[in-house]
Formats: structure tokens, C-alpha cells, sequence
């Protein structure tokens, strides 16, 4: 399983950014072979406006199957995410990436429909 | 450290009333005025300013006379008609250009730069109350959006984490388009200041299914309780069915329009009346965030 956190930094301790499209970091752990990479969404900063369909469609590139982050995504960014095959859970806000990760694995995340 | 932010989907209902008096009464508290389209938070937080920021957003197409060939074709494509000539000599109206870019990527030699406009201020200010204000000022027809709404929060973020803040406090903006996502987007709790009337309880509604989809818990205060029963009915009705927390119900009171006007928060305006209830109302939103 491929697993995208929504964060405010690049490793496991890093904290679970609330935000979806205007996320710092995208955070992708393979569970299959154990490794960890992120993406710099920084620049998403200079975005004015659709900074939710513009992350979207990153993920689109790294086909993670599941999403962890903290409030989800806004309509616009759900339309398109919802063409993905991907499950996104919420209410990892306030965690790091490792609690939130337990945390799913643990069933304690919402999963949004 | 929480975030709540403060919305009402209609104009009119309340929301800065409310914003004002919670912020002259909110400990550990930093302010945010997102509602920067049409910002009058510092109308009665009466803010000094301590740092402001220039702030840039969107582009602007600009020809470089040097290098244009007078072929025309950016003044073909633009839709905007924001492209105009005196002989050969081309010439982009800023205030037309949109900033769409066609120029820019059509112009057969390159002479179409975009560049990025300053089109206000962010500030960070000290206010009459216990709290600091991050507030931010547009320049005429600038618009609000995302990106400064994510600033604001984001300067109000740090602020709080500086100084050892529990809470921001947002001011949101009105509707439902960006810099209203951009204002719920990271939040604890909302709250939903409406009134009785059809397009307040139909705004509420509207701004709310955009709420359910970030799953933030949600507060509802309803102003004016008494000037319509029969849609304060309805509100309380939907709201129940929503699952969302019945924060107050304020009836129709001439002092909110009479602080404002003396540019006062109500709990400045007369204390007696007011800070009992807005301390209630503060600690109500609270406990929701324990």
C-alpha cells in the first residue's frame, strides 16, 4: 500500500499539515518496501486561487492509494481525487506523520466518503 | 494551539460584531481579519501597526517595446480586449489585462513578460485589546483570495507559537469560493453566525455542506433570533439535524449597530449587558476544542 500524508515537513516526525491543497509537504510511505519519500508542495504558496485541484493533481502523479490528512479536501479537489482509485481518512490534524500512521493502522482516522 | 474560525455565508448577520467582542474578551488569543474584501475588524480593534508586508498576487502581462514586432496577434487573442496600439507602438492596459497569459505564450518573439503584482498590504498590528491582529489592506480592485488568506493565517500561526498563544481567532471571509476554503482549511472549530431571514438560513446551509466536507466541528450563534420565528425555527431544526452545537441565541439589539458606530465592541460598549454572555459564548467554544 502506498500511503500520502498531507505535512509540514519530510520525515516521520514531521507534523500533519491540516491543509490539503496548501499542504507544505506530501509525504508517500511504501509499505511494501518500507520507504519513505516526500514532495515540496511549497510553491503552492505563489497560488493565488485552485490551490486544492492543483495538489490533487500531483497526488494523481504518485497514485498513492490511501490519503491521511487532517480537515480533506475541498469540493473541487474531491471531484478529482474522487476519479482515483484512493481512500482518504481525516482528523490526523495535530499528530505527527508516525501518530497519524499508527493511528490508521489502528483504525482510529475517519474515512471519507 | 486551536484555530476558529468565524463565518456567517450571508453579510449583514453579525460576524464582526461577534469577532470584536470575542476578541475584547479571548485570553491567549491572536486575531486574524480574513474578511480582507471588505475588512472592518480594525474599525474597532483600532490596530497599531508593527510590521507590514507588501503583498503580490496574480500577474500582469507587460510588452517589451524593445522587442515587440507590432505583429498584433496578442491584440487578436486577448478576450479582455485589454491590448491597444498608437501606430505601431503596443501597449497592455493594466487595468483591463486579466492576467490569462495567452499573450505571453502566443507572442512570436517573446516580448510579452508577466509580472507579478503588488496588490496590497499584510500587517501585523497591536490592538486597544489584550490580542494581537494580523489584518491585511487590498488596493482598489484587488481581490481577495486564497493565497492571502493562507498568508494572514499563516503570519497569525506564527505569532501564536512565538508568543505562546493557545488560539487564533478568524475573522472568515463571506460566500463560498476560495479564500472562504482557504480560511476553514487547517481549523478546529467553526462558527456559523447567522440570522432569520431566507438567505441567512440559505447562505448557512450553503457555507455549511462546505464545512462538512473538511469535517471541522461546528458552533452556530443565531442573531436577531426574534425578527422572523418561523426561520429561526427552521435554523434550529437544521442545525439539530446537522449535529451542530446551538452556541447562543441573540435577540434583535440595537446595540450592535450602536458600538460599531462609536467603532466600540460590545462588551466595551456596555460590559453589564455583554460580557457575561460573550464570556459564555467564548467558553462554550472552548470545551468544544478540549
Amino acid at each position: 500500500m502506498k500511503i500520502a500524508f498531507t505535512s509540514a515537513g519530510t520525515n516521520w516526525d514531521a507534523q500533519i499539515d491540516p491543509r490539503f491543497g496548501r499542504a507544505d509537504f506530501i509525504i508517500f510511505y511504501d509499505e511494501e518496501k518500507d520507504e519513505i519519500s516526500s514532495f515540496d508542495n511549497r510553491n503552492i504558496i505563489k497560488v493565488a486561487h485552485g490551490a486544492g485541484p492543483q495538489t490533487a493533481q500531483k497526488l494523481f502523479e504518485f497514485k498513492p492509494q490511501v490519503l491521511i490528512t487532517g480537515n480533506g479536501p475541498g469540493g473541487n479537489a474531491a471531484a478529482i481525487l474522487s476519479q482515483m482509485d484512493l481512500r482518504i481518512f481525516t482528523g490526523a490534524g495535530g499528530m505527527t506523520v508516525r501518530e497519524a500512521y499508527e493511528a490508521y493502522k489502528n483504525g482510529k482516522l475517519p474515512q471519507s466518503d | 494551539m486551536k484555530e476558529i474560525v468565524i463565518i456567517s455565508g450571508k453579510g449583514g448577520t453579525g460576524k464582526t460584531s461577534v469577532a470584536a467582542a470575542l476578541a475584547s474578551i479571548a485570553s491567549q488569543t491572536v486575531m486574524a481579519d480574513c474578511d480582507v474584501d471588505a475588512a472592518d475588524l480594525h474599525l474597532i480593534l483600532k490596530p497599531e501597526t508593527r510590521k507590514s508586508e507588501a503583498f503580490f498576487s496574480g500577474v500582469k502581462a507587460v510588452i517589451d517595446p524593445n522587442k515587440c514586432s507590432s505583429c498584433g496577434l496578442c491584440q487578436d487573442i486577448c478576450r479582455f480586449d485589454a491590448v491597444c496600439h498608437q501606430g505601431s507602438v503596443y501597449r497592455i492596459d493594466p487595468l483591463d489585462c486579466e492576467g490569462c497569459g495567452y499573450c505571453h505564450h502566443i507572442c512570436p518573439v517573446d516580448a510579452i513578460d508577466l509580472q507579478e503584482q503588488q496588490v496590497g498590504y499584510c500587517y501585523i498590528s497591536d490592538t486597544k485589546y489584550d490580542c494581537q491582529l494580523v489584518h491585511a489592506k487590498l488596493e482598489a480592485g484587488a481581490d481577495n483570495s486564497g493565497k492571502l488568506v493562507a498568508k494572514v493565517k499563516k503570519d497569525a500561526k506564527e505569532i501564536a507559537r512565538k508568543t505562546g498563544m493557545n488560539y487564533i481567532l478568524v475573522d472568515g471571509s463571506p460566500g463560498i469560493g476560495c479564500p472562504v476554503i482557504s480560511s476553514l482549511s487547517g481549523a478546529d472549530f467553526v462558527l456559523l453566525v447567522t440570522e432569520p431571514t431566507l438567505s441567512g438560513l440559505g447562505d448557512m446551509r450553503r457555507v455549511n455542506q462546505l464545512v462538512e466536507q473538511f469535517k471541522i466541528p461546528t458552533g452556530c450563534l443565531i442573531n436577531k433570533s426574534d425578527i422572523n420565528p418561523e426561520v429561526t425555527e427552521k435554523i434550529r431544526a437544521y442545525i439539530q439535524g446537522k449535529d451542530i452545537l446551538q452556541v447562543d441565541e441573540i435577540p434583535y439589539d440595537e446595540e450592535f449597530s450602536q458600538a460599531i458606530t462609536l467603532g466600540q465592541s460590545l462588551v466595551e460598549f456596555n460590559p453589564a449587558k455583554w460580557q457575561p454572555r460573550f464570556t459564555k459564548i467564548w467558553q462554550t467554544i472552548i470545551k468544544e476544542l478540549q
